[in-house]
């Protein structure tokens, strides 16, 4: 450690942690600033992985610092640092083999790590993925090329970005869902048929309604899965896409407050006045459901974590929420947008589709129908942010509901609406 | 310090011509002109649009250079960046089209060239004095100033107005 005392402490060096580090330096230019991070890495794009198992980026081009909005300037970042316990009454965290170092103002953004299914036996075996860390990345990249072919258990959207990755450098991949179609977080089943088409037309072999039960290697690694109906099928890697859990064993025996994730109010502050955290780690809420809810989205992460930015450096902020369903992406040429309330399958919400061979557009009201609360748009995705705006601000829709149903709602609506 | 110009739009103006819509386009083609752009693949795209409120009320929509631009903070690559200029740019090299800027944009002013797989943006065209769409609006409506020059204008303006109808 250069120094032992920060006047911001960051633990965690990704979206949420170096979007605050980024804030508090436009906001506090003279603040000293310490970002730690776990991994051997520089903080990086986390969601450009994949591209670096296709070979399409190099490690050193998904960089945070110099990169969008981040300047890097007065960010001491430490990697390999891994904190093991805070002392929140002497203001102190302490790193494994490294020793202490002190604060006035303290992030958590230690993110999440994903979920390894404790009931699938053999998942310690080399060629077993969960893809997270640039370090995955690279080992997946180098196991692709003894592997003829893969099986992802998990049909999220992390699981179909590394099986596009795995596709484009030739492995044949096989995606094993146990729920009844691919994505079912972001979308109904009945909502996902052009999805499916795209996917299937990709030549991403998917196998719904079903579930592994072992994982069999040996001195080569992984040879095979088998899977609940008592069948075997022979590969030579395995990516496990089962969702994630916050980072937060470092804190226990502390005092700050835990429910799942760090417990955090509205100005992201932890229950010490000097404490705050944000991102994947911290329990947010949902304007749209008003549930207590954690995501795991590097948009959602970034503005939290700018949000706290700000909180610490006493520019008193409030988190405006985050929807539990939001994400946009393209998956096989096929873009798509769902937020806030989508699945509407026996449920009293409004719900109007409009659907031609190639869009899909889905919007939800409550049941009154006197607010939006969800959209879902596959093919077109145009505009899709006014209507983020619409959701997340709750607001009674009044006149422009028919602009919002039939497809033909423009920003000109909220100013001369 | 050095105030940047804003395009400023006055709907009372606007014929929807959508001269501003073609003009953009063009200035962001690879030939410069319109019979070059009209060969062009991928096909060049305005960056702003002139949509229609009933019954009568024409609103050109551009990009508003956010101050805490949702679309900069959102995107996943790092492709989006303020200038020196203060205008936010996207860096086409960089973006890999996952669409979040679309999906954060409040105005929905961020358009996506399927051909490419990269999503555009209204770039207040940096080589130019004066963005094209606001040099080709035929009546005005589209104007380049800064926010202390408009909004004095304005009050001229009005207090004219004002004083106009004293006379009457």
């Amino acid at each position: 450690m250069k120094s032992d005392y920060a006047d911001y402490l960051i633990i965690g060096g990704s979206a949420a942690g170096m979007a605050a580090a980024q804030a508090i330096s436009e906001k506090d230019p003279k603040g000293t600033i310490t970002v730690l991070s776990e991994e051997p890495d520089m903080p990086y794009f986390r969601p450009m992985i994949p591209y670096v198992v296709t070979g399409k980026k190099k490690a050193e081009g998904i960089g945070i610092s110099g990169n969008g909005p981040y300047t890097g300037a007065g960010i001491e970042v430490h990697t390999g640092a891994r904190v093991d316990s805070v002392d929140t009454s002497r203001r102190s965290v302490s790193i494994i083999g490294k020793g202490q170092v002190s604060y006035d103002k303290l992030l958590f953004a230690t993110g999440s790590s994903p979920y390894i299914p404790p009931e699938i036996k053999g998942t310690d075996a080399s060629g077993v993925f969960a893809l997270r860390k640039l370090s995955d990345a690279r080992a997946m990249a180098k196991r692709a090329e003894s592997t003829d072919h893969a099986v992802m258990l998990g049909g999220g959207l992390l699981n179909l970005k590394a099986a596009f990755a795995l596709l484009e450098l030739g492995v044949k991949v096989t995606l094993v869902v146990y729920s009844p179609e691919v994505l079912s977080q972001l979308m109904e089943p009945k909502d996902a048929g052009l999805i499916r088409n795209a996917l299937d037309k990709a030549g991403l072999k998917i196998m719904t309604g079903h579930s592994a039960r072992s994982i069999i290697s040996d001195k080569s690694g992984v040879t095979g899965v088998s899977l609940d109906d008592g069948s075997e099928m022979p590969c030579q890697m395995v990516c496990i896409g089962k969702g994630v859990r916050p980072n937060i064993k470092f804190l226990s025996g502390s005092t700050i407050a835990i429910d799942k994730g760090i417990v955090v109010d509205r100005y992201t502050t932890c229950n010490d006045p000097h404490t705050f955290a944000a991102g994947d780690v911290a329990v947010t809420f949902d304007p749209v459901t008003g549930n207590r809810i954690m995501t795991a989205l590097w948009t959602n992460a970034v503005e939290m974590g700018r949000c706290a930015g700000h909180n610490m450096t006493g520019l008193k902020t409030a988190y405006a929420g985050t929807f539990g369903i939001m994400n946009a992406t393209q998956v096989a040429d096929e873009p798509f947008v769902s937020m806030g309330i989508v699945h509407t399958n026996n449920s009293a919400y409004e719900v109007h589709v409009s659907a031609s061979g190639s869009t899909y557009r889905k919007v939800v009201f409550s049941p009154d129908g006197e607010r939006l609360v969800g959209v879902l748009f596959i093919g077109d995705i145009t505009g899709a942010g006014m209507y983020r705006y619409l959701i997340r601000e709750n607001m009674q829709i009044g006149r422009i509901k028919s602009h919002i149903v039939d497809q033909t709602l423009h920003y000109g609506h909220f100013l001369k609406g | 310090m050095h105030e940047p110009k804003e395009i400023f739009v006055n709907t009372s103006k606007c014929t929807a011509c959508k001269t501003c819509e073609i003009s953009c386009a063009v200035a962001h083609s690879r030939s410069g002109n319109l019979y070059g752009a009209l060969q062009e693949k991928p096909f060049p795209k305005p960056r702003l649009y002139v949509e229609w409120v009933a019954p009568d009320i024409n609103v050109p929509i551009v990009c508003r250079q956010c101050e805490e631009a949702p679309c900069m903070h959102a995107c996943i690559s790092g492709a989006i960046s303020r200038n020196k200029e203060g205008v936010v740019i996207t860096d086409t090299d960089k973006c890999i089209g996952c669409w979040t800027c679309v999906m954060v944009c409040p105005y929905g002013v961020i358009g996506r060239h399927l051909e490419t797989h990269k999503s555009y943006r209204c770039d207040r065209c940096p080589d130019r004095e004066t963005p094209a769409c606001v040099s080709s609006c035929p009546t005005k409506a589209l104007v380049y100033r800064t926010v202390e020059s408009f909004s004095k204008d304005i009050r001229k303006d009005a207090a004219s107005k004002m004083l106009a109808e004293e006379r009457v």
